[in-house]
């Protein structure tokens, strides 16, 4: 092919600690491994093998562009990190998505992604132009903020140009440290601002001038105007009088602006709720900044997001007339829902979330809490969710007691928030030393008997009316804090949900769910509803959430528009408008599976996953009540582990993929190396 | 924005955008997009005619493009005007690259900071080219930045010199 469309074709090899660069063909890579999550994990298995720990030079930063990217095709302009996660208990092998403009300008610099590798000497950053990469000295950005550091890359730059920074969090190695963009996209759950500041790497900043061609431009266009239904409608600054999750909203004083934006290159939605004027905690100058998803949690956390029945908020289980997209919900561009729908009165049946009683509503303070996350680089999910939920709990059951903080440990206070935050970014005296650690590993030293499983009495199920038990730490699976999993925080999701979202959890090495949402029809719900353990129903919706987010981290595109259920060939389609090549939604499929297969056999090869180990890790949050009272029994979740491994093509004992599944997919070097390792399961007679 | 000495100047119909109050550019960049991929067939920053000015930190964007000045400087400083820029027939100026020699005097001519006027780099002297907005004067749907702005913030100006 003597153009090449989608792809820019090269993926540059960048070596920190003797400052080379080398360039590998993107074609080594495919279309087998299709861009994104798929390349990256091909290049893992292939190059980081057992033993290497997070912050050792021989981990490897992997970013990956997709073949969307840059060329018009809407959520083209998310793209993914990976790398040995810090902050996953263990650590391990783990990915994070970002937005931005960084991925496009990435391309337009002429690489469709990066493996840096090794350990820089001094603190520096990577200054790429147009096919040249340059290792530049970050003396005078090292222990600049987030945005401070973006600006005076400008300033260095020039305007123009695009970059990935890390706040002081990563230059400390605050294992939940995160990498920022200039519109506050962030790569946060890998913990991947730490391993940049473990190799010394202060940001890449980079300016692009050439250009990326897809193969399709009607079909470019056609998709502008279909993925997502965009409104294609003015939207005006709102002056809003409220704030908070919607139907738990409470008065702000004086009232906030609104306004929308999109979080990355060439979208065509625009998802991020801009806030204006907002205050800081550095300075009296107002700020704007973005709430997406968690961040609204942190100017008020009394109760739980409301239920809205089986189809209601998150829209899991979905018809043809009643499905919607998260990020519509969170652009607040969400139509009523239609009531013509033949199960409209079963798919929603609203009801309050659990009583939390974690902190009070106060919007200032809460701008305060989201500006020193995007300052520090931090994630702000281990703050909301698991950090400060913790001391609330904690403090009012009396475990910390003999724990002194520098300062009376007070949620509700504006000073100590900052006070603790700068404890733990700066890793002053003990605790803020434990802290920067990350909750899964401060909580094992401080004792998780006490510091993790006390139980909190302040919980109150409005759906049964009885208080019930949560734990004061929110931990679910490998050191991530519970999302969308039935208790804790967005929980108000009933059994045939909530399994299936910690079956999703159960096979990861990081928090999913801010990635591949869960979704299934609500057909489907209606066979499985009354034993989702024992439906093989839940477990093929699993396996499709997880295949759609290779996918997704692959074509690339976007959680938010992806899976549409509806439209199932839709990410086949983007793929064969930006690169030419067909593709149809089995074949597709058939990429993702493999992506899929490479990730598993790292986690086997590299940190020993198997059955009990993962069942063990995921069955404890699970002990706890959801909203209804319910749980789950061994044999219950035995059973839907069964059905899972059993249609993945695992072997139900070990967990391990079989050398048939890894061969029907083209992966038999990869079973021939496991099988060596004696980590394939024994062949069926 | 710095719209130097010029907020008197008799303009044709040129794209606005819209203020916050009626739309807030959501910065998403389509309309560069979509302009170079109907002249183009490419995405690159050098081949849109519409500029996004985001702001860093604000994540406040503002839109440039040419203003289809009615005594159209850039026109008259080219030095193969009526071959390279061009007029038609309703007063639009724009660019027939075949014969544009990149010289820069038209980007130089523009009397607006940053001048609405885009370029291509090239090592090969013969590819440099100005890249200008014509209005998508040759595309039936019209200006292609319009159509597929997600929050309809960029228009027409209504008539001369509105905005
Ligand atoms: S759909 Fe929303 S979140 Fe996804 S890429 Fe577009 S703007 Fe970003
Ligand atoms: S009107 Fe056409 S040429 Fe002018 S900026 Fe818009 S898309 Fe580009
Ligand atoms: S298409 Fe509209 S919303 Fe997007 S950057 Fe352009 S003017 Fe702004």
């Amino acid at each position: 092919m003597a153009e090449l469309y989608g792809y820019v074709g090269k993926i540059a090899r960048i070596n920190l600690t003797d400052q080379t660069v080398s360039i590998i063909p993107t074609t080594n890579y495919v279309p087998k491994y299709i861009g994104g999550r798929s390349i990256a994990n091909k290049i893992f298995w292939d190059e980081v093998g057992p033993g290497v720990k997070a912050f050792d030079p021989e981990n490897k930063i992997i970013y990956m562009t997709g073949p969307t990217t840059a060329t018009g095709i809407p959520t083209g302009g998310r793209t993914v990190f990976t790398t040995i996660s810090p902050n996953s208990l263990p650590e391990q092998y783990a990915w994070s998505g970002i937005g931005g403009d960084f991925g496009a300008e990435v391309k337009f610099a002429g690489f469709d992604g990066f493996i840096i590798e090794g350990k820089a000497k001094e603190p520096t950053y990577l200054f790429i132009e147009d096919g040249d990469i340059k290792f530049l000295s970050a003396r005078n950005l090292w222990g600049k903020l987030v945005h401070a550091t973006q600006s005076k890359l400008e300033e260095i730059h020039g305007q123009d140009v695009k970059s990935v920074v890390i706040g002081p969090a990563g230059e400390n190695l605050v294992r939940n440290a995160s990498v920022t963009t200039s519109n506050d996209n962030v790569a946060a759950k890998a913990g991947l601002g730490a391993v940049f500041g473990s190799k010394n790497l202060k940001a890449i900043t980079v300016r692009g001038r050439g250009t990326v061609i897809p193969a399709n431009i009607p079909k470019v266009l056609e998709l502008r105007k279909k993925m997502a239904e965009p409104s294609m409608a003015p939207r005006p600054v709102v002056h809003e009088t409220h704030h908070g999750i919607p139907g738990t909203e409470k008065p702000v004083p004086g009232g906030w602006k609104r306004a929308q934006v999109a979080c990355s290159y060439g979208c065509n939605q625009h998802c991020m709720c801009l806030m204006l004027g907002m205050k800081s905690a550095f300075g009296e100058e107002k700020v704007n900044h973005v709430e997406k998803c968690v961040s609204i949690v942190a100017f008020g956390f009394e109760e739980d997001v409301p239920y809205g029945g089986p189809g209601g908020p998150g829209g899991i289980f979905q018809t043809e007339q009643n499905h919607y997209l998260a990020c519509k919900l969170l652009s607040r561009e969400v139509d009523p829902p239609d009531t013509s729908d033949p199960y409209f009165e079963q798919q929603f049946t609203p009801g309050p979330g659990d009583v939390l009683n974690f902190w009070k509503h106060d919007f200032e303070k809460g701008s305060v809490i989201n500006d020193l996350c995007n300052e520090y680089g931090i994630d702000k999910w281990d703050v909301l969710i698991w950090l400060l939920p913790w001391l609330s709990m904690g403090k009012k059951e009396g475990v910390f007691d003999e724990i002194d903080l520098g300062m009376e440990i007070d949620v509700e206070s504006e000073e100590f928030i900052k006070h603790l935050m700068d404890i733990i970014v700066y890793r002053k005296g003990y605790y803020g030393d434990l802290l920067a650690e990350g909750m899964a590993r401060a909580i094992r030293v401080l004792g998780k008997e006490k510091f993790g499983d006390t139980i909190y009495h302040g919980r109150y199920s409005r759906q049964i009316n009885k208080r019930l038990d949560l734990p004061i730490s929110l931990e679910t699976a490998w050191g991530h804090s519970v999302h969308w999993q039935g208790r804790g925080f967005e929980a108000s999701i009933a059994k045939p949900a909530w399994v299936a979202t910690n079956l999703h959890q159960m096979t990861s090495t990081r928090d999913t769910q801010t990635i591949q949402h869960h979704h299934d029809t609500f057909e489907n719900y209606l066979e499985l509803k009354d034993d989702p353990c024992r439906s093989p129903l839940t477990a093929q919706a699993v396996i499709m959430g997880e295949n759609k987010a290779e996918i997704k981290d692959s074509v690339t595109c976007c959680d938010w528009q992806s899976p549409n259920l509806f439209w199932p060939d839709m990410e086949a389609q983007m793929f064969e408008a930006a690169t030419g090549i067909p593709m149809t939604e089995e074949e597709l499929n058939i990429a993702a599976e493999r992506s899929r297969l490479l990730f598993r056999a790292i986690t086997i090869r590299n940190y020993g996953r198997a059955r009990e180990l993962e069942v063990n890790a995921i069955f404890p949050i699970m002990q706890y009540p959801d909203p209804w009272g319910e749980t789950v029994t061994w044999e219950e979740w035995n059973d839907l582990v069964d059905l899972y491994y059993e249609q993945r093509g695992y072997d139900k004992e070990t967990g391990w993929p079989t050398r048939a599944t890894y061969e029907k997919y083209g992966l038999k070097d990869v079973a021939d190396e496991l099988e060596a390792l004696g980590k394939l399961p024994p062949a069926k007679k | 924005m710095n719209e130097k000495k010029q907020t008197t100047r008799a303009l044709g119909r040129h794209i606005v955008q819209s203020p916050p109050e009626v739309s807030f550019c959501a910065g998403c960049s389509a309309c560069e997009i979509v302009c170079s991929l109907v002249h183009d067939g490419v995405v690159g920053h050098a081949y849109s005619r519409i500029f996004v000015n985001k702001g860093t930190r604000s994540m406040v964007s503002t839109i440039y493009s040419c203003q289809h000045c009615l005594d159209h400087p850039c026109y008259e400083a080219c030095p193969r005007k009526d071959q390279a820029m061009c007029l038609d027939e309703n007063g639009i100026v724009y660019i027939n690259e075949e014969h544009c020699i990149g010289c820069k005097r038209c980007i130089k001519a523009c009397v607006f900071d940053p001048p609405r006027i885009n370029y291509v780099h090239s090592k090969d002297k013969t590819k440099r080219k100005a890249k200008k907005c014509d209005l998508c004067r040759t595309r039936p749907e019209g200006p292609a930045c319009i159509e597929f702005c997600q929050v309809s913030c960029l228009g027409l100006s209504k008539s001369e010199n509105s905005d």
